[in-house]
């Protein structure tokens, strides 16, 4: 099974500029943070569902689809209970549920549930080097943007040893689900304490390694692959200028709030 | 051979490619000098293996090449290196790549795109250079280590032998005159070893001068020089021919000889053995009685019949398919038994399967189809932790489970999960510490501990829930021989003891010396399961799995022998003499 999530293939997506591409992810967040109400997230769920579409990302979304159902499950009952705005439907002190709390819950979890589907596409769609290159013309510091993209190619292996030391804890007989939501946390201190050696091992091992391939030696360096920009990245752009315009402007009007009656 | 060498070599004296001069080093927070008044020079074009146990200070001479130290360690360092007459002094590692190349042993660690053209691409890019200068260097790069074709391979769906090939390639690509490797086979199977020694002999062939950092003493015998190490010193320096033959000094100091060299030495032959080739030769001049005149070995080749084991099975596998999701199928059609008290080595090339279908015994995998039973009991029917008292599996990497403050904490966590009473708990870590050699370090921190008892430390924690039988995968990765010879006494005795055992391992002597019965896999199958004795006598099989029997092994063979250690070859030798 890939450890990545980078689908190898030529869409339309795949072939945007890396700046495109970036820009998109930027944009994309913009637009759903500026919103609350889930009819105002729907449109731009819908545009997230073409582009996984269009970018074949589906495998991915398959294999992260417990996350998604935890993500959208927890967030949405989380901020339906806690959320205590508007007329009760229901009132049991510790349990406010109303109109605005509903809304606002299932909002919350909509909202995750697309920040997390974007970076998904994005990743589907994007090789680390685009990425470096995206934020680096965006103006990151290319050490910078190296470093945020690096913890991207490092992060499933992190969570390949975090599986392995999980399933070595377990074959010494310890229950990682006993007791009650503290104790389970603090029950994975046999995980987290070996994981978090390996990590800082594995990094300090990297940077040996990039120092030794010359990384740091120039502030700028040259780029093997050749990126042109294609009037489809044009024509991204100016879409995406709108779409974040449009959302600033929901936002603006009053549109994307949660109404409390 | 020199003994001590002080030969210092200034920039002006001659071409020299690498000159340590007095270099010390000690790394902040330690009492004890890692590296300690060493010197030594390479000439243009030379070849030198280094080798020494654990801690002799290998590594750290090596990352003193491209200032990694004390660029990345912070500590104390005195003395000069000086590359193509230049003193490194105030330089950057960045600024060295170009002259000095360096390949690791961890390969997945310097691999960092997403296809191989840019994977060698990357220090050029680092370097400044133009796509057109980039374009003209990848392909020679990657046709020099064997990968021509793979640009557009996703570097993680390579071979560890290609990964490793592929590190090299990067380095290359820069055309640095000097390439460091330090231990670049350590994590490799056989093919994968062989893969990158015979492109080191190539890299040599082509002029390039080269440091390589080696257990296996056999592989360095194409060096020109090799030095010895210990505690910080160069102790012994000389080619191959005079330090290969020191058997005493090598053992003493933790490492290797070749087997075949001690072969020879007991029978009174004073010469050192290029290859095994050379080795029947030196013995067929010495053992005239050895060989007929029509060439047909002397000695009827039979392997041994395998012994039966009335007792019934602690595994059993029948019918096992298994596949990942979405992936290849990983283990087709397994049927085995194994039963108390067996010696098993798994052996295959990564990706064989071998750690899948242990971790399908342990419970960890779940069957696709066939079952798996664990004293008569369905596998499928019980949660891992029901069998830990039948079924131990010590990981890889012991660093994957360690997380106590005390050693003694790390062994008693097993058995403390399982609820058993304070002083059984005391008593079981007690008894284990002491079966591993550790009881003096129950109050050591285990993060402070060598590679060597950290794995045996992991080995005491599974024995703590005493198993009926241990699997261990690999457990003498990246250990020295000196270490190595320490884990496997101590299989051995478990064994002894009545514990059965599975190994997992990519190393031939191990196999030969320990295991009594070889299971072979490639592509999810069993190709063989039977006795040692039966696996090294099938030419046909050994040729055809890339598992090269260990040189001593395959040295009997000419002789119409099957000897799986130096000690046995040596003594059916003997009745020629």
């Amino acid at each position: 099974m890939p450890i990545y999530l980078y689908i190898e293939r030529t869409g339309v997506l795949h072939r945007l500029h890396p700046t495109v591409k970036v820009f998109a992810l930027f944009v994309m967040f913009w637009s759903v943070y500026w919103v609350d109400h889930p009819l105002a997230l729907l449109p731009i769920g819908l545009l997230i569902l073409a582009a996984a579409e269009s970018a074949g990302a589906w495998p991915n979304f398959y294999r992260l689809r417990w996350l998604f159902v935890m993500v959208i499950l927890f967030t949405t009952l989380t901020w339906m209970i806690f959320y205590r705005r508007g007329p009760a439907l229901i009132d049991l002190r510790i349990i406010h549920l109303s109109r605005a709390s509903l809304l606002f819950g299932l909002g919350r979890g909509l909202k995750l549930a697309e920040l997390l589907a974007t970076s998904v596409v994005f990743l589907s769609t994007t090789k680390i080097e685009e990425f470096t290159v995206g934020l680096s013309t965006l103006g990151v510091p290319y050490r910078a943007g190296f470093a945020i993209t690096l913890a991207f190619r490092l992060a499933p292996l992190f969570m390949d040893s975090a599986i392995t030391v999980y399933q070595a804890q377990s074959l010494r007989g310890y229950d990682f689900n006993r007791g009650g939501p503290l104790e389970r946390i603090r029950r994975y201190v046999p995980v987290i304490i070996p994981v978090f050696m390996g990590a800082l091992r594995k990094a300090n091992a990297t940077a040996m390694a990039l120092e030794a391939r010359g990384f740091g030696r120039i502030s700028r360096p040259t780029s093997f692959i050749e990126y042109p920009v294609a009037a489809r990245d044009v024509a991204a752009s100016m879409m995406l200028v709108a779409i974040g315009a449009i959302y600033f402007t929901i936002y603006y009007t009053g549109y994307g709030a949660i109404p409390l009656r | 051979m020199t003994t001590k060498p002080r030969t210092i070599e200034t920039a002006a004296q001659t071409p020299l490619a690498v000159s340590v001069a007095e270099l010390s080093f000690t790394y902040q927070g330690s009492e004890r000098r890692a590296l300690s008044g060493v010197s030594f020079v390479q000439a243009r074009g030379e070849m030198i293996g280094i080798i020494g146990a654990s801690g002799a200070g290998k590594s750290t001479l090596a990352q003193c090449l491209n200032r990694i130290i004390p660029e990345f360690e912070a500590g104390d360092f005195h003395g000069v290196v000086a590359i193509e007459g230049q003193p490194l002094d105030g330089k950057h590692v960045s600024e060295i790549a170009g002259t000095v190349g360096m390949v690791f042993q961890d390969f997945e660690a310097q691999l960092f795109s997403t296809n191989v053209a840019h994977e060698v691409a990357f220090a050029m890019e680092q370097a400044g250079m133009s796509r057109d200068q980039m374009n003209r260097r990848i392909g020679p790069a990657l046709e020099a280590v064997g990968l021509a074709g793979f640009e557009p391979r996703d570097p993680t769906t390579l071979s560890g032998g290609e990964k490793q090939r592929l590190a090299i390639a990067a380095v290359l690509a820069l055309g640095p005159d000097i390439i460091v490797m330090d231990e670049p086979t350590t994590d490799l199977d056989p093919e994968g070893k062989a893969e990158v020694f015979t492109l080191i002999r190539s890299l040599r062939e082509r002029g390039l001068s080269l440091i390589v950092i080696e257990h296996e003493t056999g592989e360095l015998r194409a060096c020109d020089r090799i030095l010895l190490m210990r505690e910080g010193e160069i102790v012994a320096e000389a080619p191959p021919d005079q330090l290969l033959t020191r058997l005493d000094l090598l053992e003493g100091h933790g490492v290797h000889p070749p087997e075949i060299n001690r072969v020879l030495a007991a029978l009174g032959i004073a010469a050192h053995a290029r290859d095994v080739d050379h080795a029947e030769a030196l013995i067929r001049g010495h053992l005239p009685g050895l060989a007929h005149d029509d060439g047909s070995p002397a000695i009827e080749l039979r392997a041994a019949p395998a012994a039966e084991n009335p007792a019934p099975p602690l595994v059993e596998v029948e019918h096992l398919n298994f596949s990942y999701p979405g992936g290849p199928r990983v283990l087709d059609s397994i049927q085995l038994a194994i039963r108390p008290g067996e010696f098993i080595a798994i052996i295959g090339q990564n990706g064989s399967g071998k750690t899948t279908l242990a971790k399908q015994i342990v419970g960890l995998l779940k069957p696709e189809s066939g079952r798996v039973t664990i004293a008569g009991r369905d596998r499928a029917a019980l949660r891992p932790t029901e069998t830990a008292h039948e079924v131990g599996y010590v990981f890889q990497n012991p660093d994957h489970q360690i997380f106590a403050a005390t050693v003694e904490d790390e062994v008693a966590f097993g058995p403390r999960n399982f609820g058993l009473a304070p002083e059984e708990v005391k008593r079981r870590c007690a008894e284990v510490l002491s079966a591993v050699n550790l009881e003096n370090q129950r109050e050591s921190d285990p993060f402070l501990l060598g590679k060597g008892e950290r794995q045996r430390l992991a080995v005491a924690s599974v024995l703590a829930l005493q198993p009926r039988l241990l699997i261990l995968d690999e457990p003498t990765t990246g250990l020295d021989y000196r270490e190595q010879r320490r884990m496997m006494s101590l299989v051995s005795e478990l064994n002894a003891a009545g514990i059965a055992i599975v190994m997992i391992t990519h190393t031939p002597w191990l196999v030969a010396a320990y295991a009594r019965r070889v299971i072979l896999m490639r592509r999810g199958r069993l190709l063989f399961d039977g006795p040692v004795r039966e696996f090294f006598a099938a030419d046909a099989l050994l040729s055809s799995s890339s598992f090269r029997a260990p040189e001593v092994t395959a040295l009997g063979r000419r002789f119409g022998m099957i000897a799986l250690t130096a000690d046995e070859l040596i003594e059916r030798l003997a009745k020629y003499r």
